[in-house]
């Protein structure tokens, strides 16, 4: 039956599906026009410590890099990420989520990060470089109020137990 | 011989006794079969007996004579014979043919070439080639010198013209034919060799005519010569002396034109391969050599020699002009005249296009092509071939709207076209776009003229704007108005320095200080000028006072933007006195500034120098040599230079001077731009941090997937065009320097 439909009805039969399809299409095209923009400047004025890249051909689809800030527990290391862009972006934030294992209290054991800027308190006004910035920072100063990870808010007051979890654990996730 | 002796009257008789026993046939068979033996046995034995492989010429001309002559007379007598058994086989009825003939006479005939070919030797040609080259020379004598006076030796039998023997000769040749003709055995015999003669014959004409002159059609000539000379030996051959054949000989007549199919066929080939040789001298000369190339293009439509055309002028355009000895410019001037050449030999552009092929790569492959292809371009007067196709091109430009009428014109393209291309691209092209296809891009061209012009703007003290406006009028039709943008804006820069600058003399806040020098500034827009070699120079205080007023001047002038000064650039006038000695100067301001620090104190090492100039001192010990020259600063001890004083100064010796010349030429061929060899390196830096940006967060990757990555997300940054070899080379050289690790194909960057 479906397919018997004159297709010019079926068309017009849904013309406010249609619009915001061509503005859809339009909009990605903003879209990548934005992301290419921001790969370029990232480039440009490459910032020590993080680093993103398109994953394929795909310019929606990134992986970031951070180094683990400077004098911190997390020094030392480095860290993927994956970015994926909405198409609605940069109106919504990007999906960002950990590759690399960490431990921290405000990332959980899948790589999901909790950070206001990501959820709530996004703005067009961020970019990728602001995003692997807070993400840098937020590895230095952890929110220990709303963890994600509790027994790492737990063990975070004591650095130097700390870090030798965290040691052992970048140690046991290597082998596997 | 079993008729031989009776009278007719006898053999009527005889012959009714045996129609009325109703035997002729078998008689008849019997008779054939009686001459077929004697044929065999005695006849063709005695004929080849004849054919021995002599040395001497004379000797194998009268052993053929004699040949012929002994076979035609034993052959005469069996015309008797021959004559009874026609009656008798009238009489027969029976319709048999006899070997494969209606006719006895012409049966027999058969029967006779079959016996002679079944035993020919092997040797046969030697004293037929003997017999035919003395007649031939006698022929030629007839033919080529008869306008040649009485020689002591007739040329032609090689006697002594008193008793020379060219009318025997002759003769004997017409007679010898004539019964070869009789017996149908000319062709058989004496085909190939004749035609081994006249081919000789013909090869050396050509060579004699033809070798060395390209600027006369030859084919012409050669047609006519073939016609009239050749031709009418040939008849005499055939009909026996007369040069005319009988209307109504078709035999004679068919072999003749057959014959002539065969030679003409022959005269186009050999005269084609003759081209072919040369074509590589042809094609230079060109258009002097259009002639040549018209006969050659006539004649490959008549002969197959295409390929073998291609092959040989490659093969010669590799090695006499594919080698480091050749100028970059000869090279271009070759390919030049090559593709007219070739465009006029094959207006499909086929040939063209496998001929040049290695032209074309090898040009790639050299430094200064693209710089020789646009100062040609631009350049004026004689050698400039390709400022005057410019010029064509603007003119031809205007015309060329009717194409679209053509239509019924439409040739397919030639089978060995490559089908990848399409046939317009090929027959569009003109000279100048194939020489910017030998890179691929016109970019690479526009941005070498930019450079080139630039040189030419800021060189000059006295620019003719207008010749440049022009040049820069006909490229733009050629390259399009987009690519040629930024040359517009620096022919404006010099126009509007020259208003600005009148400006700002006039200011009076400038002119107070304009007291003790003037200046003329050239005010260039940045962002529109190819990149500029960088170099420091320190200016001294009084000058970059000056400079500061200038620039304020400007401030005013133009809101919102200012000066940045490339001290290093430009020319200054210096007077120079030392005790008696006045020089007036026009010099670089690095020399201008190392002479003024030498005003105020006499005496300098290198390295005070090097402090206030902040130059390298090896630059600076390059540069010095200049004054030394001149013989106003002496190397007091090592580094350590001092003015030379008045009394001192008036004596420069005579190899002074010699070193001076050089070293000004040098400075002055120096450009002042970076080189697009830079240029392009700092371009492919930009794909550097694209590329560390990429191997962080991807690990490692492989060429041709960096490449895609740079095409995709790389490609608003200048210079974007980078072929996957310019890649490779760019990546080998930062795994030399151990910026890049390559493992198994793929690229890495190396722990930190």
């Amino acid at each position: 039956m479906a397919q018997n439909i004159n297709p010019h009805y079926a068309s017009s039969s849904n013309p406010a599906k249609q619009s915001e399809d061509t503005i859809k299409l339009k909009d990605n095209h903003a879209v990548s026009k934005r992301l290419q923009k921001e790969l370029m400047e990232l480039m440009r004025c490459a910032d020590k410590g993080i680093s993103a890249f398109p994953e394929s051909e795909n310019l929606f689809k990134w992986i970031g890099t951070i180094n683990g800030p400077q004098d911190t527990v997390y020094s030392g290391h480095k860290y993927k990420l994956s970015l994926e862009f909405p198409n609605s972006y940069p109106y919504a934030p990007p999906v960002v989520k950990f590759l690399t294992p960490c431990f921290h209290p405000n990332v959980d054991t899948c790589g999901l990060i909790c950070l206001d800027i990501l959820k709530d308190k996004w703005t067009a006004l961020y970019d990728v470089r602001t995003v692997l910035l807070s993400i840098q920072s937020l590895l230095a100063e952890p929110n220990t109020q709303s963890p994600l990870n509790q027994q790492a808010s737990y063990l975070w007051p004591n650095q130097p137990a700390y870090k030798k979890y965290l040691e052992e654990f970048y140690n046991k996730h290597k082998d596997s | 011989m079993l008729f031989s002796d009776c009278s007719d009257e006898e053999y009527q008789e005889i012959q009714e006794i045996i129609i009325g026993l109703a035997i002729q046939i078998k008689i008849r068979d019997l008779v054939l079969v009686h001459i077929e033996k004697y044929l065999r046995q005695h006849v063709a034995p005695s004929f080849w007996a004849k054919f021995l492989k002599v040395e001497e010429e004379v000797k194998g001309f009268q052993l053929f004579k004699s040949a012929v002559n002994d076979l035609y007379e034993s052959l005469k007598n069996f015309s008797p014979i021959l004559n009874k058994l026609n009656t008798l086989n009238n009489c027969c009825g029976d319709n048999k043919p006899i070997f494969g003939e209606r006719d006895v006479l012409m049966g027999f005939k058969q029967l006779l070439r079959a016996t002679l070919l079944s035993q020919l030797p092997l040797d046969f040609p030697v004293i037929i080639n003997h017999f035919y080259k003395i007649s031939f020379n006698v022929f030629d004598n007839e033919y080529e010198n008869s306008e040649m006076p009485d020689d002591i030796m007739c040329s032609g039998c090689w006697n002594e013209s008193i008793d020379c023997n060219c009318a025997y000769i002759v003769k004997i040749f017409h007679d010898t034919n004539r019964k070869l003709v009789e017996l149908q055995l000319l062709e058989r015999l004496t085909g190939q060799v004749l035609t081994n003669f006249i081919q000789l014959r013909i090869e050396s004409h050509i060579q004699k005519v033809c070798a060395g002159t390209f600027d006369v059609s030859h084919i012409g000539f050669l047609e006519n010569w073939l016609d009239t000379t050749v031709m009418s030996w040939l008849t005499r051959i055939y009909c026996a002396g007369s040069s005319k054949p009988q209307p109504d000989d078709h035999i004679v007549l068919n072999a003749i034109s057959k014959f002539k199919q065969k030679l003409s066929y022959f005269l186009y080939h050999s005269y084609t391969k003759l081209r072919i040789d040369q074509l590589f001298n042809i094609v230079i000369d060109y258009p002097d050599s259009q002639a040549a190339v018209d006969d050659i293009k006539l004649c490959l439509d008549k002969t197959d020699l295409r390929s073998t055309l291609c092959k040989k002028l490659q093969n010669a355009l590799e090695t006499r002009l594919l080698h480091p000895g050749v100028n970059t410019t000869d090279i271009l001037t070759a390919y030049i005249s090559t593709i007219r050449a070739l465009r006029h030999l094959d207006p499909s552009g086929v040939i063209l296009e496998t001929v040049t092929k290695p032209v074309r790569s090898y040009l790639r492959n050299r430094e200064d092509t693209v710089r020789s292809v646009v100062s040609s371009l631009t350049e004026e007067g004689a050698g400039s071939e390709l400022a005057e196709e410019l010029v064509k091109f603007a003119v031809d430009n205007d015309n060329e709207n009717d194409k679209e009428e053509d239509w019924d014109e439409w040739e397919p393209d030639p089978v060995d076209a490559d089908p990848k291309i399409n046939s317009c691209d090929r027959k569009a092209s003109d000279i100048i776009s194939m020489l910017v296809n030998v890179y691929g891009s016109k970019e690479l061209f526009v941005n070498e003229y930019r450079t080139l012009l630039a040189d030419r703007l800021l060189g000059q003290s006295v620019i003719n704007t207008e010749k440049e406006i022009r040049y820069l009028e006909l490229l733009k039709l050629r390259f399009g108005e987009s690519q040629l943008h930024f040359c517009e804006v620096m022919l404006r820069d010099v126009s509007d320095s020259k208003r600005l600058n009148a400006l700002i003399q006039q200011d009076r806040n400038f002119e107070s200080l304009n007291s003790k020098f003037s200046s003329n500034a050239m005010i260039l827009s940045a962002q529109f000028w190819p990149p500029f070699k960088d170099e420091s120079l320190e200016l001294p205080e009084d000058i970059k006072q000056h400079f500061e007023a200038y620039t304020k001047c400007y401030e005013t002038l133009k809101g919102n933007r200012t000066l940045s000064w490339k001290p290093h650039l430009g020319n200054v006038n210096i007077e120079i006195e030392i005790g008696t000695k006045k020089l007036d100067l026009i010099v670089s301001p690095f020399n201008a500034t190392l002479i003024m620090h030498f005003q105020n104190k006499p005496e300098w090492s290198l390295e005070e120098l090097h402090q206030v100039m902040k130059v390298p001192i090896t630059i600076l010990r390059r540069k010095i040599t200049y004054w030394q020259s001149l013989g106003i600063i002496t190397e007091k001890t090592t580094d350590n230079y001092a003015l030379v004083d008045g009394s001192e100064a008036s004596k420069p010796s005579g190899s002074r001077n010699q070193v001076q010349d050089m070293i000004c030429e040098d400075e002055e061929t120096e450009s002042v731009m970076a080189s697009a060899h830079d240029q392009r390196e700092g371009e492919l830096q930009v794909f550097w941090s694209y590329i560390v940006g990429m191997l962080t967060n991807l690990d490692s990757l492989p060429l041709e997937r960096i490449h895609q990555m740079l095409k995709m997300f790389a490609s608003q940054a200048p210079g974007t065009e980078c072929s996957l070899q310019e890649l490779r080379q760019f990546l080998d050289t930062k795994v030399r320097t151990h910026q890049l690790i390559l493992q198994a194909g793929m690229y890495k960057l190396p722990k930190t």
